[in-house]
């Protein structure tokens, strides 16, 4: 009995946590099995830290642009990168424990180590010591993350670096190379440019944060243009060599030198030590473990969550993954579908998002409408100043359904969450600009947007152009 | 002077067509010989172009409506020229006369199909893949009307369901308010949940809530739970798809068929073929079946003949019926005279013909006055199949892929051979048994005689 588990999980990370709790939620005896820290790459290098850091640089702003309200701020003002980090790392700890006292509430075992398979049922978990622990279990959901891609030709250096060391540095650099414009790269580069870094942002594709709607991602561009950061898109990056002082590159003809460089090329699943083969399992070309939509793998009792799986590579997708393993494992059919993840991306502005893109919806062959408002025109971001952005709601024109929600500006990455609501119910733009929306508040926006599908935005000039 | 552009007659038995695309739009301008809208008959769709230039100035039939031939379609002229008033035919045209064609019989054929009625022999296991023409949308289905009172008419708008369901306690069965909302309460319409894009689509395609099951965790009617049911939705058939059932349910239905079934060693004459082929004298497999038939038809009439139960016509040429599969159903173009053609002939007339029929080419004309069909499927490996009779035929062959098979030689040996099984179906009411027999073999024995081809040909 001692061992002997319903569920056991691999990763503590949102996906592995969030489906402990579930799987201990339904009656099972349930396990979690971390060779790391609670919380993964979300609380302890990813979501969470940035966005503390983040939130410190908006205070920055804030500040700095104080006059602007009125308000005077006498004296120099300045920032303390190691007080920063040092909120950061308090705010992390804080939430690791609140990790470590839920697992603890719901009767969740928790092991230090690295889980290896020995066969379907059994699990061996090896701790730093070296001893090492057999768990039997009837199920075992595998959410071992994910890691930053670490491609050949990038030589090892203490200058360039990868997004984990990025959040520890002990000094800024006074100049950074980004390499990879996508949603970890552009993050970087408006936190670090908020806080005096010259960035540099090259990008392989013809545009920054290539999955993100062309409208949308072109707002951001313009900012980060406006905010100093140099944006090099198209653009391939070779000989990348480095010294202790600095690092150095070519992009195109042209030779970039800076301080240091941030790799952001993307995440690679994380498998290794698993002993997948032992029970029959492997990966696809990339390195993921592929599931069903009911998170299985092909190996009966063996379920995978969140990054490992590949597609969609965000904390939130890992949690609900996790809650659909879980059900499943436990005896309640659930299923998954990755169709209305929302993405939410922390550049300045920011960017929240859900459903398809007007792209995606020309290549799909739909016949869609779409409607659009500028902040500009709200009077609650005239109030606070943030006029930046648009909502953008794509519409079926059949069913009027709404398929995609895209926005950029203040508070995007929250106001999307009525979007996903309300796609997930299936509602019409019609409806949704139908509900009341209090004023004044930025979710006005989404109102008048939906309005704009139809043609009945009520505070934009009467357009010439719509029939 | 502006034109008046009439959807042309083009076979002679058709008497109503339907527009399937317009290949122009009010407006464009049209030079002669470009095509202006493509046509479906219930044998094939066929292109329509323009005899004049000009214009267009006006689209008089949009797709998808079935008009009587001779309609006018469109009218042609120059920009700002006044239209013409214009007349339409409102009845189907006199029936068209019995094509000349047609090796007339001397006896009465009582379900005699005008000639150009012969599409298919469609042997049903040779199922042609799903029409991919454009078809017409469907108008929505207009089910019989049910007296129903102007007020619960308009009651019923506001809820998701067929009116034809609901019984009528009014005057005559006559459905008044009252028993919509019996109707309602005692199906537990209320009870149903949907989501609002959901509503909206199941409205617009006519779909009634109590015909559709929720299958989400929800419980409620999604978006992928109207358009499973939409999917499940009856659709018409192309009219093609349509003759092609309505004469293979009549010839089954009707002609007691019977099986016959040999296997032919085809070794030879592929190795013969292939030394032809290489000398460059090019036939196909399917060419020396043909002849083989054909042939063989000569020495035994009755297969060549048709009957109406109570008198046998004798057909005194033999016109080979090949059947074709094409991406909208089947079609059956007929070789005349096969018998008297040299097997090249025979190979470039078939040749011609099928690419014509692949291409929507094909004329009505082309595929009249048929005798006996063979229905070749060996390019689709199939190991032998049975084929249903054109009606108006008395027999139909199909010839299945040649295999090879380990086989019993004279010397009692086991040895390779490439075996090919062709079955001839026939109209037992004329054909025996024992008649049967003899033809089958009869073919078989050519084909498998190579010596009889290098005389053929030399």
């Amino acid at each position: 009995m001692g061992n002997a588990y319903d569920v056991v999980v691999i990763g503590a990370g949102p996906g592995g946590y969030v489906a402990a709790i579930r799987a201990s939620q339904l009656g099972g005896r349930v396990a979690v099995v971390e060779r790391e820290v609670l919380g993964g790459t979300c609380l302890n290098w990813g979501c969470i830290p940035t966005k503390t850091l983040i939130a410190g640089t908006d205070v920055l702003h804030q500040v700095r642009n104080a006059a602007a309200f009125g308000i005077s701020v006498s004296g120099d003002v300045s920032f303390d990168w190691a007080a920063m980090l040092k909120r950061k790392d308090k705010t992390v700890k804080g939430l690791r424990q609140g990790i470590g006292g839920l697992l603890k509430s719901n009767g969740v075992d928790v092991y230090e180590g690295t889980a290896a398979f020995v066969d379907r049922h059994t699990l061996a978990v090896t701790k730093a010591d070296g001893s090492s622990e057999a768990l039997e279990t009837k199920n075992t959901i595998i959410a071992s993350g994910s890691d930053s891609a670490k491609p050949g030709f990038i030589p090892e250096a203490e200058n360039i670096l990868y997004s984990r060391a990025a959040l520890a540095l002990d000094d800024l650099p006074e100049s950074l190379i980004i390499l990879g414009g996508g949603v970890i790269g552009c993050e970087f580069a408006c936190l670090f440019a908020a806080l005096g870094v010259e960035v540099t942002v090259v990008e392989m594709l013809p545009s920054i944060l290539p999955p993100v709607d062309k409208d949308v991602s072109r707002v951001v561009a313009k900012a980060m243009s406006g905010m100093g950061i140099t944006i090099l898109t198209d653009s391939k990056m070779s000989d990348i060599a480095s010294d202790d002082e600095s690092v150095s590159c070519t992009v195109g003809d042209e030779e970039l030198v800076a301080d240091a460089m941030l790799v952001s090329v993307g995440r690679r699943p994380v498998t290794d030590g698993l002993q997948l083969h032992g029970i029959g399992l492997t990966v696809d070309e990339y390195g993921c473990l592929p599931v069903n939509e009911r998170c299985r793998t092909k190996v009966p009792g063996i379920y995978a969550i969140g990054d490992v799986t590949g597609a969609v590579q965000l904390a939130h997708r890992a949690s609900a993954m996790g809650i659909c393993a879980a059900n499943n494992a436990m005896g309640s059919p659930d299923k998954h579908s990755d169709a209305l993840v929302p993405g939410c991306i922390f550049t300045s502005p920011e960017i929240g998002a859900v459903g398809v893109t007007e792209a995606e919806a020309k290549e799909q062959g739909l016949d869609v409408k779409v409607g659009k408002f500028p902040f500009a025109a709200l009077g609650k971001a005239q109030a606070v100043q943030e006029t930046d952005g648009f909502c953008k709601i794509i519409a079926d024109a059949q069913t009027d359904q709404i398929l995609g929600v895209h926005v950029v500006g203040p508070h995007a990455t929250d106001l999307v969450a009525e979007a996903a609501t309300a796609m997930n119910l299936e509602i019409t733009a019609a409806e949704l600009g139908r509900a009341i929306h209090a004023h004044p508040t930025l979710a006005e926006s989404l109102m008048e947007a939906a309005h704009a599908v139809h043609g009945q935005c009520i505070h934009m000039p009467k357009s010439r152009r719509r029939k | 002077m502006a034109k008046l552009i009439p959807v042309p007659k083009l076979g002679q038995s058709e008497e109503t067509v339907s527009i399937v695309q317009w290949h122009k739009a009010e407006g464009d301008e049209v030079k002669k010989g470009d095509v202006l809208f493509e046509v479906e008959t219930d044998k094939s769709v066929l292109e329509v172009e323009s005899q004049f230039e000009g214009t267009l100035l006006k689209l008089v039939l949009p797709a998808g409506k079935e008009v009587p031939v001779m309609s006018i379609a469109a009218v042609i002229g120059d920009p700002g020229e006044e239209i013409p008033p214009i007349e339409q035919p409102t009845a189907a045209p006199a029936p068209a006369p019995a094509p000349a064609a047609a090796p007339a019989p001397a006896a009465p054929k009582p379900s005699a199909p005008a000639a150009a009625d012969k599409v298919a022999d469609a042997p049903v296991a040779a199922a042609p893949q799903p029409v991919a023409a454009p078809v017409a949308a469907p108008a929505p289905a207009v089910p019989q009307r049910k007296a129903v009172s102007p007020r619960a008419r308009k009651f019923a708008g506001d809820f998701l369901i067929d009116l034809n369901d609901v019984p009528g306690s009014g005057p005559g069965g006559r459905v008044v308010e009252r028993d919509i909302s019996a109707y309602l309460d005692a199906n537990g319409y209320h009870d149903r949940k949907i989501t609002p894009a959901a509503e909206n689509l199941a409205r617009e395609l006519g779909l009634s809530l109590l015909s559709l099951t929720p299958t989400g965790a929800t419980g409620r009617v999604t978006i992928s739970d109207v358009r499973t049911a939409e999917a499940e939705m009856p659709k018409p058939m192309s009219k093609m798809r349509q003759t092609i059932a309505r004469r293979l349910q009549q010839s089954k239905q009707t002609i007691p068929h019977f099986y016959a079934t040999v296997s032919v060693d085809m070794t030879d004459l592929i190795e013969f073929r292939k030394g032809l082929k290489d000398k460059g004298y090019t036939v196909s497999i399917n060419d020396f079946v043909a002849k083989a038939v054909a042939l063989s038809l000569v020495e035994y009439p009755e297969v060549n003949s048709t009957t109406d139960g109570l008198t046998a016509s004798w057909n005194s040429h033999v016109n080979l019926g090949i059947a074709v599969s094409i991406e909208s159903g089947l079609v059956v173009p007929v070789v005349p005279d096969a018998d008297e053609m040299p097997l090249d002939e025979f190979h470039a007339v078939a040749r011609e013909l099928a690419d014509k029929a692949r291409s929507g080419k094909i004329t009505p004309e082309d595929m009249s006055g048929g005798t006996f069909t063979i229905s070749n499927m060996g390019m689709l490996g199939v190991e032998s199949f049975g084929a249903i009779i054109n009606p108006g035929e008395s027999a139909i062959l199909a010839v299945a892929s040649a295999m090879p098979m380990a086989v019993v030689n004279e010397d009692r040996e086991v040895v390779a051979r490439d075996m090919m099984k062709i079955t001839l179906s026939a109209d037992h009411r004329l054909v025996d048994g024992a008649m049967s027999a003899a033809f089958v073999n009869a073919v078989k024995a050519k084909l498998e005689c190579v010596e009889l081809w290098e005389e053929e040909i030399a």
